[in-house]
């Protein structure tokens, strides 16, 4: 006997699950049908399938700046958070000392506080100091975002390296920066590369900060935003959307199982 | 040996540590004793000395303006919450309990949709409940309603915002209440049936109580994004759905701006997610939930 669930309940909470997958995929796939659909209105009933708004989305300058300044910002604040997060990763993972808890804590903090305080803050600070809002402000304020989620994946993942491999390289006379290009680099890289890409997409997907601490250049969000109070806009955004999505999804999805996939090798190659 | 190596690792310690703790410093705690001294006329966006003054407090805690929205926010994100919680429970229990050998591909499908864009989802649901929408023109063409009468309530009101916003959350949340029922060991479970417990009653006196942290850390990690949030509310949410988050974001926006009193909001709030944090972060266990 199955002591978790009778059969009965087993039925049903697979039959919840795939109303919920439902009721998350559906409106997804309603952006997907509306992105073809041959009308300036988004209703039904539908009216003839055209490639119109995705040829218009490709040929509005407008747009196409705000994805490569967000590429941009997202490049730079990834790369910006993962180095801070392997180095703030090394020694929360692997030292003990005085003030661990504390420097955790902090480095953690910005998970839990909303993001409009966040984004207000450094609009003051910014203010304060008489620096200009460019995408740079951006990009700081999505490092302090980014930093935390780096740490959580990092962290676990340096946790179960066997402490035995340094040591090792340390006795064939390896010295510190050897022994974390040869060993631990290669080792982290799976989590270093997952870190990347949700930092990434934190970025990429960012309004709120933005919003306070962006100059004149928008990023894709704030142009979205923008967009969105304009209803003959909506066919193109739409478009664009179905087409963010997919990358976005096929990215992580790839990463994930690329992740476990590697995980498992250098696991094996580890024993 | 030993002792060399940790000689020689805790050198670098601070070095490694310096550089992230000081960008959290400069761009994080600053900025917020930043607030701190916007909140007291310390800085002001108006140039020329000024006292320092308590009266942004003192206006803040005697109006019932800012504090009723609070609690407006406050409610709204409790129910979303709860609302996500006891929906993801079930999604998690079956996941992790059912022995079923592709878990993890149907966690990576019930989680997939929150790592694509928030906007974008958010922009899902304006096209849906619209007055020209998706539901309404849904509805026009079965014949159900007439043009003239639209459902209207179904855009900008406060059941939009939240619906979205528990749309938005669902995912996400299944995977902490996943972690704390994984690690659950099953054998209690059997040990419970060999009892003569029925599986009710292992349930409720085995799995749920070992499962609170998991239920705690969930509703934490919505209800805390959720109380100041202004993006969902200012794209669906209309005069009615407006919330704490959405006062903060005006009071800095360009119309009328006041600094002093948004200091003083924002400020507020962040104190009280601190308490929050302070008093769960026990359950919170947030590397548990990321190891996954």
């Amino acid at each position: 006997m199955d002591a978790a669930m009778s059969k009965s309940g087993r039925r049903l909470l697979r039959g919840l699950f795939g109303l919920v997958v439902v009721f998350l995929y559906a409106p997804i796939a309603i952006l997907l049908v509306f992105s073809f659909n041959n009308s300036e209105l988004p209703s039904f009933p539908l009216s003839g399938f055209t490639l119109t708004w995705y040829r218009q989305f490709v040929h509005d300058p407008e747009l196409i700046g705000s994805l490569e300044t967000s590429a941009i910002v997202a490049a730079l604040s990834s790369v910006g958070a993962v180095v801070l997060g392997t180095l703030a990763s090394i020694p929360l993972a692997r030292r003990r000392f005085t003030g661990k808890a504390a420097a955790s804590a902090l480095l953690l903090s910005p998970l839990v506080v909303p993001y409009v305080v966040l984004g207000i803050s450094l609009l003051l600070l910014f203010h304060a100091v008489g620096v200009p809002r460019t995408i740079m402000t951006v990009v700081i304020g999505h490092i302090v975002i980014s930093l935390p989620y780096t740490l959580l994946v990092l962290i676990p993942r340096l946790e179960q390296i066997d402490v035995a491999l340094e040591e090792a390289a340390y006795d064939l006379g390896a010295n510190r920066v050897q022994t974390f290009r040869l060993i631990i680099l290669p080792l982290i890289l799976p989590a270093v590369v997952s870190a990347f890409l949700i930092s990434f997409t934190t970025s990429f997907d960012e309004y709120a900060i933005a919003s306070f601490v962006a100059g004149t250049r928008a990023t894709f969000p704030l142009y979205l935003y923008g967009a969105l109070r304009f209803p003959n806009r909506l066919p193109e955004v739409i478009a664009v959307a179905v087409v963010v999505m997919t990358v976005s999804l096929i990215v992580v999805v790839g990463a994930e199982l690329g992740r476990r996939v590697a995980e498992r090798r250098l696991e094996a190659l580890a024993s | 040996m030993a002792g060399r190596r940790r000689r020689r690792l805790d050198l670098t310690t601070p070095g490694l540590l310096g550089l992230p703790l000081a960008w959290l410093v400069a761009f994080f705690l600053v900025p917020i004793g930043i607030v701190g001294a916007y909140s007291i006329d310390v800085f002001s966006i108006f140039p020329g000395k000024h006292p320092v003054t308590l009266a942004g407090w003192h206006d803040f805690v005697h109006s019932a303006v800012y504090l009723k929205l609070f609690w407006k926010s406050v409610r709204m994100s409790l129910i979303v919450s709860a609302l996500v919680v006891l929906l993801a429970y079930p999604l998690a229990y079956y996941l992790a309990l059912s022995g079923t050998k592709r878990k993890y591909i149907l966690l990576l499908i019930l989680i997939a949709p929150f790592l694509t864009s928030y906007l974008l989802r958010v922009l899902a649901w304006k096209v849906i409940l619209g007055s020209n929408g998706v539901v309404n023109s849904l509805l026009y063409w079965l014949g159900l309603r007439s043009h003239d009468n639209p459902v209207s309530q179904l855009l900008y009101s406060r059941f939009a915002v939240m619906l979205v916003l528990v749309y938005v959350w669902l995912p996400f949340v299944a995977l902490p209440i996943f972690v704390s029922l994984e690690s659950l060991d099953q054998r209690l479970l059997e040990a419970a049936a060999d009892l003569y417990a029925s599986r009710w009653q292992a349930f409720r006196r085995v799995t749920l109580p070992l499962s609170v942290p998991g239920i705690i850390a969930a509703f934490l990690f919505v209800f805390i994004p959720t109380v100041g949030e202004f993006v969902t509310p200012s794209l669906v949410g209309g005069t009615s759905g407006y919330m704490y988050g959405n006062q903060i974001s005006d009071l800095f926006g360009t119309g009328f701006p006041d600094w002093r009193t948004g200091s003083v909001l924002a400020l507020f709030l962040l104190g009280v997610v601190a308490a929050l944090t302070g008093v769960f972060a026990r359950f919170l266990g947030m590397r548990q939930t990321a190891a996954r």
